[in-house]
């Protein structure tokens, strides 16, 4: 189905004052240029000022076939004929030409030996281009103003080259000194008038590369940033040229093309409409083949297939081969606002070519992809497509078509459209028809900006209608009947649809045209006009399809066509956005836009109105969706993110007229959840968070417990909140969230006996399982990641107080389910103001719950530090506020791997007397971890420093530090040095296994020495004779005896000798 | 009105120095410069005239004459309608080289009936005293080399600069007279689809 929207398009119009018939016209770089019929000479009018004035004429070489102005290059390209021959010429300079007995300079392509710098001042001039074969179409690229000629066979490819003055203006002086004498004195005076316009580059082309398409003759060529198109009477092929270092050769892929001839030689079963997409295209029967004749080296062309379109004439439909041809093809670059258009490939390249009935829109880049197919009222003369309108003639009538190109620009520019965070219309929106225009006799239409040129001519009507034409000259408009007959061959009844009915019920001439026809008697008199018909500034067309769609709010905002109207008009928005910032790169490209000095300011503000507008538009689209059905009604919620309402904005458009039944829509709900639900600072005032509670009560009570955990709902008075809520579980029962939630509120109230009365009313573990399901009854914030701010709410507060072991618990699990991360859990621990407490009861809960391996190194090295710093700072007087920990020493060797049976020779050097229980237990569980098996005894030396050895306490720790490290002799020595009692139980229980030896290599000779120097310890004599008792089990007899001192008693040593051999024997 | 006018392309060909430039300038604005450059490669001007009842489009094509040039003129010759072959009475060698530049001019413009075509000679400078060329010597080539037209020229005085165009104009004129005849006997090129355009080819 088309859309067809009552809005008017276009403007003003103009009439161009040309004296003789024009034949050709063309426009580009602000100015229309219009060749007589028949006629060589060219006459440039400028269509951006009043009246389209006269910028200069010029003369031909020959009579002009085909005429294109490219952007780039400011130049003009000309196929021309004279005396049977056809020539192909590129004009350029021709802005200078405004004095008409001008010398017109002409030179072969590459022969850039002369040069405006030689006359002076700045000469138009014309460059030939010789063809060996006869040039049908050219076609400019608007992105670097390359030039692609299409002849009979072949499509020839060339580069624009620019010299610069200054290098030029070298040569030219190497060239001066080498003239022949004759006339030399007189050079200089002539030189003087050349420093008029020194940065004016030349401009000249190179032959790069030519196609050869035997089997095709080209009618129309288009070519863009590297794209090739080219049309046939019923066939438009698009190509990349990629210009490329590596030596893949074209040949390669014309090769495997021709196989492909072969195989499909065979059978000749041609499709009657062909579309092949993409690498497919490969498979047309249409053979390519790359001839690379650029002078420089600058590595290989390769070609690739983007697509092949092939219609047949439809007899069956009534249409002839004439009627089935092909016309208007035209490749068209978008760039985002991001890019810089002179630096960059365009982000997006589109195709457009059209049949007399229908035409067809392509997307190039990143995928070939069929955008709309515009099916015509009437047959299609012509058509130019623009940034957001695709405008086209028939006999009698200028239409627009609204455009996709700017959704999918969009959606290359910005990767976030098509999330939660923003939207915009599908790419595949259908597409509309705007109010048309009559005209009589049209002929041609091209576009420049906002000006839509037209050129009509009469010659075919009867002369009684030319007579008519020339009374009505100007706007010619036709009866009613005429339209509705055009919509109905369209489908379109336009009984059904008020927007038609009014459109052919209000005056053609509204107040909306202005006509600007200077003389009316210039005008009359002859069969044709060239017109200059303005389109609206896109705002302006934007503000009418909003106007225009208020009344399909009123009537039926479900309606899908308010949709589509304000979709049109988001597109119309987004695609002037683009097109103002890139106003601002082209304008020193174009140099009509360089001409006017305000032109960036004008952007400024300009583009300043269009966001704003897109805002609005983004909120009306929001409107809608929030009321829509089910499908699509997600999109209300990046729709109003876009349009940057506050959220109370938001629940105003949406609140309901209180006599009406219409409640709240899915779509404005989806969008309140996830504004609840996504962490944002800002919180409700009192009024609007009731009114959120009052909302989902209504429209989604499953959702109050919820709502009412979000940040934002802070503020929400609780007394009337509890109500709702215990209504909530009167009607759906009794969960656990739930009653926490009234809990909080009973908090908020200050009622703590019925916050503990709810508290108590599930077991703690349940409870533990309630904060699981909804976090933010704990904690706020930090939902935009680790940074993110987090912070305790209300309940965690009651809870640090009145259950740190519920908190603790909580906290525990929230983190083992990913719901807090440990940092977070540090941040809420400070906010408590418990960090040396409950957060290290939080620690030990994890190291007993946790099985995440970093974390757990992570809270070992933690709670060993805060060990230690206990320690360190509780020596002399304990603090007597500390609460106890949530878990002793005891508890926590029982239970948690990680902390390890205290070694049995700790408690000899360790006795309990000696501090305060706290102390006590800080020590133990210090030891516990240096006795388990995870905590890493390197990483904590350096805080042990903290720790003198002065105590036995401390000494304990540094023993079990080094013995951890394996350091067993100087452990034993200082063993020996500060403790001798606990020498044995200490060798007994780290002198095992490997470390047996020890026994004997180092404990034994160690007490051996020492008993000598001191033989009257009893302590190491009885440590001496345990060593020995054990080294005689361990030994063979003669290691024994190697053993004994020299100086030993016999007698002290022989009965462990002889137990040894007994042993030995035994064995 | 100009719309029926004919196109007509007339070169200038002659030694360098000998005053082609400043013919053109002379004929088409009404100067003359006597510190004028060197032509460097081609440049055209066109000037609208009436000529026994026809109203024509001159595009007056001025040329390098200095050899170093060649490259950048000798493609231009194409298409032309008639070439005027100057030389200077004050310089015997630009005279001799006269029938050099027939030669060239027939080669390069790849003219299809040398003997018909329209040539017009003019012998410029007629202001100095100092002639190396006599007005019999120029006419007596004139008659051996086809019977061209001959004008003793001053771009300085404006000595029958106007009439030199103005002849080269009647020549073509002459010669399309007895073409369109031809054109009529001749067979219908089919691949035309309107018929030849009489405005400018
Ligand atoms: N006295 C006199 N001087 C002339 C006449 N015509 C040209 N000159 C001078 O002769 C010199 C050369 O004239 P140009 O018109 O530049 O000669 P040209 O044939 O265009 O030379 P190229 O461009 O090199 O081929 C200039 O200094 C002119 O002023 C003339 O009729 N009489
Ligand atoms: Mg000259």
């Amino acid at each position: 189905m088309v859309h067809v929207y009552n809005c008017h398009p276009f403007s003003s119009q103009q009439i161009v004052q040309v004296e003789q018939e024009p034949g050709l016209v063309c426009c580009g770089g602000g100015a229309l240029f219009v060749v007589a019929t028949g006629g060589c000479k060219v006459e440039a009018y400028s269509v951006e000022k009043e009246g389209c004035p006269l910028i200069c004429r010029f003369a031909t070489m020959g009579t002009v076939k085909s005429i294109q102005h490219s952007k780039i290059g400011d130049y003009l390209v000309t196929i021309e004929e004279k005396n049977s021959a056809t020539y192909l010429r590129i004009y350029t300079n021709w802005r200078y030409q405004a004095e008409e007995k001008a010398r017109v300079g002409v030179r072969l392509l590459g022969h850039l030996l002369r040069g405006a710098s030689v006359r002076g001042g700045v000469q138009m001039e014309i460059i030939e281009i010789p063809l060996s074969e006869r040039p049908v179409a050219v076609a400019c690229c608007s992105v670097t103003g390359d030039l692609l000629v299409g002849c009979e066979n072949t499509l020839v490819l060339f580069t624009l080259r620019r010299q610069n003055q200054q290098s030029l203006n070298q040569s030219q002086q190497i060239l001066q000194s080498t003239w022949p004498n004759t006339q030399q004195s007189s050079s200089q005076s002539q030189g003087q008038t050349s420093s008029s316009n020194q940065n004016v580059s030349i401009l000249d082309f190179e032959r790069s590369v030519i196609l050869h398409l035997p089997k095709i003759k080209p009618k129309r060529v288009a070519l863009c940033g590297g794209y090739v198109a080219v049309q046939t009477e019923l066939e438009v092929l698009v190509l990349k040229l990629d210009e490329s270092s590596e030596p893949k050769t074209a040949e390669e892929s014309s090769d495997t093309n021709k196989d492909h001839l072969e195989d499909q030689a065979d059978f000749l079963l041609l499709p009657r409409h062909q579309e092949l997409l993409g690498d497919r295209a490969k498979d047309c029967d249409i053979a390519v083949t790359i001839e690379k004749t650029g002078l420089e080296d600058r590595g290989q062309y390769t070609l690739s297939y983007i697509l092949f379109r092939r219609f047949t004439p439809d007899f069956f439909q009534g249409c002839s081969v004439e009627e089935t041809q092909l016309h208007s093809l035209q490749l068209y670059p978008l760039f985002t606002s991001t890019q810089s258009a002179s630096l960059e490939e365009p982000a997006c390249v589109f195709c457009f070519f059209s049949l007399p009935n229908a035409g067809y829109l392509y997307s190039l880049k990143g995928g070939v992809e069929l955008l709309s197919v515009y099916q015509y009222p009437e047959k299609v003369l012509e058509a130019v497509l623009t940034d957001y309108l695709l405008h086209v003639i028939t006999k009698n009538a200028l239409q627009c078509f609204t455009v996709r190109c700017a959704a999918v620009t969009a959606r290359i520019e910005d990767p976030y459209i098509d999330t939660t965070m923003k939207a915009c219309p599908p790419c595949s929106l259908e597409v509309c028809a705007l109010r048309m225009q009559l005209f009589i006799g049209l002929r041609s239409v091209c576009v420049y900006g906002r000006h839509v040129i037209l050129l009509s001519t009469a010659d075919t009507d009867t002369p009684e209608e030319t007579e008519r034409t020339t009374q009505r000259r100007g706007l010619e408009l036709k009866e009613h009947t005429m339209l509705t007959g055009i919509f109905l061959a369209v489908g379109i009844d336009p009984a059904t649809t008020p927007a038609l009915e009014s459109l052919l019920s209000r005056p053609f001439l509204s107040r909306k045209w202005t006509m600007s026809s200077p003389k009316e008697t210039s005008t009359a008199g002859h069969g044709w006009n060239l017109y200059v018909v303005d389109t609206v500034s896109p705002l302006t067309l934007y503000q009418e399809m909003v106007e225009y769609s208020q009344r399909y709010a009123e009537s039926n905002p479900q309606a899908q066509s308010l949709r589509h109207l304000l979709s049109e008009a988001h597109l119309l928005l987004r695609a002037s956005l683009l097109q103002t910032s890139g106003q601002q790169q082209h304008s020193e490209g174009d140099p009509a836009v360089s001409l006017q000095t305000d032109t960036d300011t004008a952007v400024q503000t300009d583009s300043q109105e269009l966001e704003e507008a897109l805002r609005q538009n983004c909120a009306q689209l929001g409107d809608c969706f929030s009321r829509s059905g089910q499908k699509d009604c997600h999109l209300a919620l990046p729709y109003y993110r876009m349009s940057g309402l506050p959220v109370t904005e938001v629940m105003a458009r949406n609140r309901p007229v209180p006599s009406s039944p219409h409640s709240y829509g899915p779509g404005f709900l989806f969008y309140l959840k996830h504004y609840l639900f996504e962490e944002t600072e800002q919180c409700l005032s009192q009024e609007a968070a009731d009114e959120v509670i009052d909302i989902f009560s209504q429209s989604e009570p499953s959702q109050l417990v919820s709502v009412c955990a979000s940040p934002p709902m802070v503020n929400v008075s609780p007394a009337r909140t509890m109500q709702i809520l215990q209504h909530l579980e009167d009607t759906a029962g009794v969960s656990v969230p739930l009653t926490i939630t009234m809990a909080t509120m009973m908090l908020l109230l200050d009622d703590l006996p019925r916050y503990t009365q709810m508290m108590e009313r599930h077991a703690e573990m349940l409870l533990v399982y309630g904060f699981i399901e909804e976090s933010r009854l704990l904690l706020h914030g930090g939902g935009g990641g680790q940074h993110a701010h987090i912070r305790p709410t209300a309940l965690t507060r009651q809870l640090a107080k009145s259950q740190p072991g519920l908190l603790v618990a909580a906290m525990v699990a929230l983190h083992e389910n990913n719901k807090v991360q440990l940092e977070q859990a540090d941040q809420i621990f400070k906010e408590l103001g418990c960090e040396n407490c409950l957060q290290v009861d939080f620690w030990e809960a994890m190291l007993m719950a946790s099985s995440q391996e970093a974390v757990i190194q992570e809270l070992l090295f933690r709670v060993a530090s805060v060990y230690i710093d206990r320690l360190a700072n509780s020596e002399p007087p304990p603090t007597p506020s500390r609460r106890r920990s949530l878990k002793s020493a005891e508890d926590l060797i029982n239970s948690c791997i990680h902390y390890g049976a205290l070694y049995p020779w700790l408690t000899v050097l360790s006795p309990a007397q000696t501090t305060s229980s706290q102390h006590q237990e800080a020590l133990h569980k210090l030891q516990s971890l240096l006795c388990g098996p995870s905590l890493s005894v390197g990483s904590v030396v350096p805080l042990l420093e903290r720790l003198s050895e002065e105590t036995l306490w401390g000494f304990s720790l540094h023993l079990l530090c080094s013995t951890r490290r394996g350091q067993y002799d100087s452990s034993i020595e200082k063993l020996l040095d500060r403790c001798p009692q606990a020498i044995i139980a200490y060798a007994n229980h780290q002198l095992q296994d490997k470390n047996m030896v020890l026994w004997w290599q180092k404990l034994l000779p160690e007490l051996c020495n020492r008993t000598r120097a001191a033989s009257d310890n009893s302590i190491l004599l009885a440590a001496l004779k345990e060593t020995l008792v054990v080294v005689a089990m361990e030994t063979s007899p003669t290691e024994f005896l190697e053993l004994i001192p020299d100086d030993g008693t016999a007698s002290y040593f022989l009965p462990h000798l002889l137990t040894c051999s007994q042993k030995h024997l035994l064995a | 009105m100009t719309s029926k006018s004919a196109l007509l392309k007339v070169i200038l060909l002659g030694d360098g120095g000998v005053g082609k430039s400043s013919l053109m300038n002379r004929y088409v604005t009404n100067k003359f410069d006597s510190h004028l450059f060197h032509t460097i490669g081609v440049e055209f001007l066109n000037k609208e005239l009436e000529v026994d009842g026809h109203h024509v489009t001159l595009q007056i094509w001025d040329t390098a004459g200095q050899e170093r040039f060649r490259s950048l003129r000798t493609p231009f010759y194409r298409g032309s309608d008639c070439c005027l072959l100057t030389f200077s009475v004050d310089d015997g060698q630009s005279f001799h080289n006269l029938s050099n530049w027939k030669k060239e001019f027939t080669y390069y413009a790849d003219v299809k009936d040398p003997d018909n075509f329209p040539f017009v000679v003019l012998g410029n400078k007629l202001d100095v005293p100092e002639r190396q060329v006599s007005g019999e010597d120029a006419r007596q080539w004139c008659r051996e080399n086809g019977g061209h037209p001959y004008f003793e020229t001053s771009a300085k005085d404006a000595t029958n600069v106007a009439s030199a165009f103005e002849e080269a104009v009647r020549r073509i004129l002459a010669l399309d007279d007895r073409a369109d005849h031809l054109i009529h006997t001749n067979t219908v090129d089919l691949q035309r689809k309107t018929p030849p355009d009489p405005s400018c080819c």
